[in-house]
């Protein structure tokens, strides 16, 4: 995965976190491993712990503590309503961006 | 992981700690110190070599950073029980990762300090509010 592509995931981690536990619930391990299938190889596990912390912080999830055979209890996040309405805010800027760049790539051939 | 009691404090404690700072935030700390000694070495060296660097950029003392100790301390408990390797925990750039994860937790006084001395400065600069007291100009 490229600088770039690293970049421009800062800015959208968040959402796309956000949108996979829109599907259902998951804990931390789980959404990197889906993140790793999906080609985003280089995301540091830290950093999704991270942002698991803040949108946990933020209200956007609920979290289910599950017992596990080894190490600490699991942590599982799923969406709550706020999470769904902020998530749907995600999409409408998302689109915003992805409209606006189109035409900048049309305009610019 | 909470640990602090909903208890009224005594007065003979709220006095003590004026002296020593909020003896929860010690037992925490103690606490914190005791999980990271049971980590695996090498997931403690690099604990460590976190905690130094949070020390220095993160918010020093308080409930705030208790809490990100505490959270710290199950991330590499997690990552050690799962055997996550050490460079997928930081990935490619530490320094990013330490950032992000201290994003989410108070600043620490010395750059809060900073911070709002910098935006108060601009302000003034930029002629708003203007009552502010000023010692800069005239």
């Amino acid at each position: 995965m490229g600088k770039q592509l690293t970049e421009m995931l800062k800015g959208t981690l968040e959402g796309i976190v956000l949108a996979l536990l829109s599907g259902r619930p998951a804990y931390g391990y789980e959404i990197t491993a889906w993140l790793r299938d999906q080609g985003f190889t280089d995301v540091a596990e830290g950093t999704i712990y991270a942002l698991l912390v803040r949108i946990e912080q933020r209200g956007f999830v609920d979290v289910e503590k599950v017992r596990s055979e080894k190490g600490p209890p699991r942590k599982v996040y799923s969406l709550n309503a706020q999470g769904r309405e902020y998530l749907e805010e995600f999409w409408k800027t998302w689109s915003f961006l992805a409209a606006r760049l189109e035409q900048l790539r049309e305009g610019g051939k | 992981m909470t640990t602090e009691s909903n208890e009224p404090k005594s007065r003979y404690l709220q006095h003590l700690e004026i002296i020593t700072g909020p003896l929860e935030d010690k037992k925490r700390w103690r606490q914190y110190k005791a999980r990271v000694k049971q980590l695996p070495e090498n997931y403690r060296i690099a604990v460590e070599a976190l905690e130094r660097y949070l020390m220095h950029f993160g918010p020093a003392d308080g409930a705030g950073a208790m809490a990100m100790y505490g959270d710290l301390a199950e991330l590499f408990e997690q990552s050690a029980a799962d055997g996550t390797p050490i460079r997928d925990i930081f990935g490619d750039d530490p320094v990013e990762f330490a950032e992000a994860f201290m994003a989410n937790y108070p600043l620490g006084q010395y750059r809060a300090r900073e911070r709002h001395r910098f935006a108060s400065a601009i302000e003034r600069a930029a002629g708003e509010n203007p009552d502010r007291e000023d010692r800069t100009k005239r």
